[in-house]
């Protein structure tokens, strides 16, 4: 029960913040207006069927939007040396990673839902006739990306480079999401049945957990001196 | 003013309780070969305050962050109650209260969330009546609803006082605790720190300052190049001579 509660604690915290600060709900939802408006202009609709070409934008626009939000996970925990503190506290710093993990993916799913909704309105997009695991495809390929950009957020935090080397380190590690959550997300775009993106959502699956794991495990080794 | 004493010096307490509550051994820290801390020891008995003088690159802090546990010794031990602890020990972490140069706050909380958020993380469960508590003790009370980023340099450090003591730490940690504070600001601090010597706490306080280190010390060290030159009870030191004595060991004259 105390496990949990440092996670909350800590979710919670760093979602108070993001509210009053607005600071990376901004910079991503100005990033998915912005590719909204340019592939808006720059596909010619009556050449090319945007139901064809959108979970591929769909995915590329939720990873560079992740990667501009999860990249400043650590950036206000440095201010006063807050992250320090917390450090001295405690805490376990699984239970740490994982309540950072759980606010990045409140912020980022907020962000997903911006980003259909734009491809919505831009590109008249149907999401197919099963809108329940296309949530499930999303979500999954969500966990496993904010499991390892917090970790890697916190790598780089601690680097001269900064938030520059988070997408050189999570990049490769991506793939998987990518391969799957674009193959299953056209399936689904296309009315294909469920049946054919069962794999996809399995390997989804493994990737979240495997990602979100690993940090919890890894965490510590990067913040402890 | 006493001549300087061997490294390792004996902390015995009055009543002849033999069990230090801190206590460093053979402490040594290397940055890239270079000995930042290099071979300190010192015991130090519940309801002593050990100050630590030094010039600027002397190591204090790093002794400091080594003794918090947010720092692991390249070499040597730091020992609680007689048993040897680790970076990744949370007993020890939760007995031990730091106030650092940075105040650990999150400037877009209040007040009183920051104090909240890391009683959270103590699992201190009767917040609503300590919060108020700790920060009536700095003087804070008319402020727990500002956010940390409207305050000024001395009610940010004493709020950081607040936050270190929020969870009763046996054993408290202060680094340069008066820096940019003002008069008054310097006043309130002074006031805290002297309810810290209830006799139930072991202080560690690292200061440039001479007057204000040797006001509450019950032991005195001078750490230069990451060593104690010199380590006395605070009843051996003449306060109005110590700043030439200091300036001695500092240059190696004494």
């Amino acid at each position: 029960m105390d496990y949990l509660r440092v996670i909350w604690t800590v979710a919670r915290k760093d979602l108070l913040i993001e509210m009053r600060t607005r600071e990376r709900v901004a910079a991503m939802g100005s990033f998915v207006v912005l590719v909204g408006v340019l592939f808006n202009y720059s596909i010619d609709t009556a050449i090319v069927r945007p139901q064809e070409m959108a979970p591929g934008i769909i995915w590329m626009t939720i990873i560079f939007a992740g990667l501009l939000g999860m990249g400043r996970t650590f950036h206000l925990e440095e201010e006063d040396g807050a992250f320090s503190g917390v450090l001295q506290t405690p805490i376990p710093l699984d239970a740490l990673y994982l309540g950072k993990t759980a606010a990045n993916l409140v912020i980022l799913s907020l962000v997903t839902v911006a980003i259909f909704v734009v491809f919505s309105v831009f590109f008249g997009l149907s999401f197919g006739s099963h809108p329940v695991v296309l949530a499930a495809v999303v979500f999954l390929a969500l966990l496993g990306f904010v499991g390892l950009s917090t970790l890697f957020s916190a790598m780089s935090a601690r680097t001269t480079m900064g938030e520059s080397l988070l997408p050189v380190l999570v990049f490769p590690l991506l793939i998987p999401m990518v391969i799957f959550g674009v193959s299953a997300t056209s399936r689904l775009f296309a009315g294909r049945p469920v049946s054919e993106v069962t794999g996809s959502v399995r390997m989804l699956g493994a990737f979240a957990i495997i990602s979100v794991a690993a940090g919890a495990v890894l965490f510590r080794h990067v913040v402890e001196e | 003013m006493s001549d300087p004493a061997p490294l390792a010096v004996r902390e015995m307490d009055p009543s002849g309780a033999p069990t230090p509550t801190l206590e460093a051994r053979g402490l040594v820290r290397e940055f890239a070969g270079f000995p930042a801390v290099d071979g300190i020891d010192f015991q130090l008995t519940a309801g002593r305050l050990l100050t630590v003088f030094g010039p600027n690159g002397a190591g204090k802090t790093t002794l400091l962050r080594i003794l918090a546990g947010g720092l692991r010794p390249t070499r040597g031990q730091v020992l609680l109650d007689g048993n040897s602890v680790d970076v990744g020990d949370r007993e020890w972490r939760r007995r031990i209260g730091v106030v650092s140069h940075q105040g650990f706050l999150y400037g877009q909380l209040t007040v009183a969330e920051n104090l909240e958020f890391y009683g959270r993380l103590f699992g201190l469960s009767d917040l609503a009546q300590r919060v108020p508590e700790r920060l009536g003790a700095v003087g804070l009370e008319n402020r727990s609803r500002s956010p940390v980023r409207t305050l000024s340099r001395g009610m940010r450090q004493r709020l950081a006082l607040a936050r270190a003591l929020l969870h009763d730490p046996e054993v408290v940690l202060l680094d340069e605790p008066y820096t940019g504070l003002d008069a008054q600001a310097a006043a309130v601090l002074r006031d805290v720190l002297a309810s810290l010597k209830d006799g139930r706490r072991t202080v560690v306080l690292v200061t440039h300052n001479l007057g204000q280190g040797l006001e509450l010390a019950d032991r005195v060290a001078i750490q230069v190049a990451g060593r104690f030159r010199w380590i006395d009870d605070r009843d051996r030191v003449d306060a109005s001579t110590f700043e030439a004595f200091y300036r001695d060991v500092v240059e190696e004259r004494a």
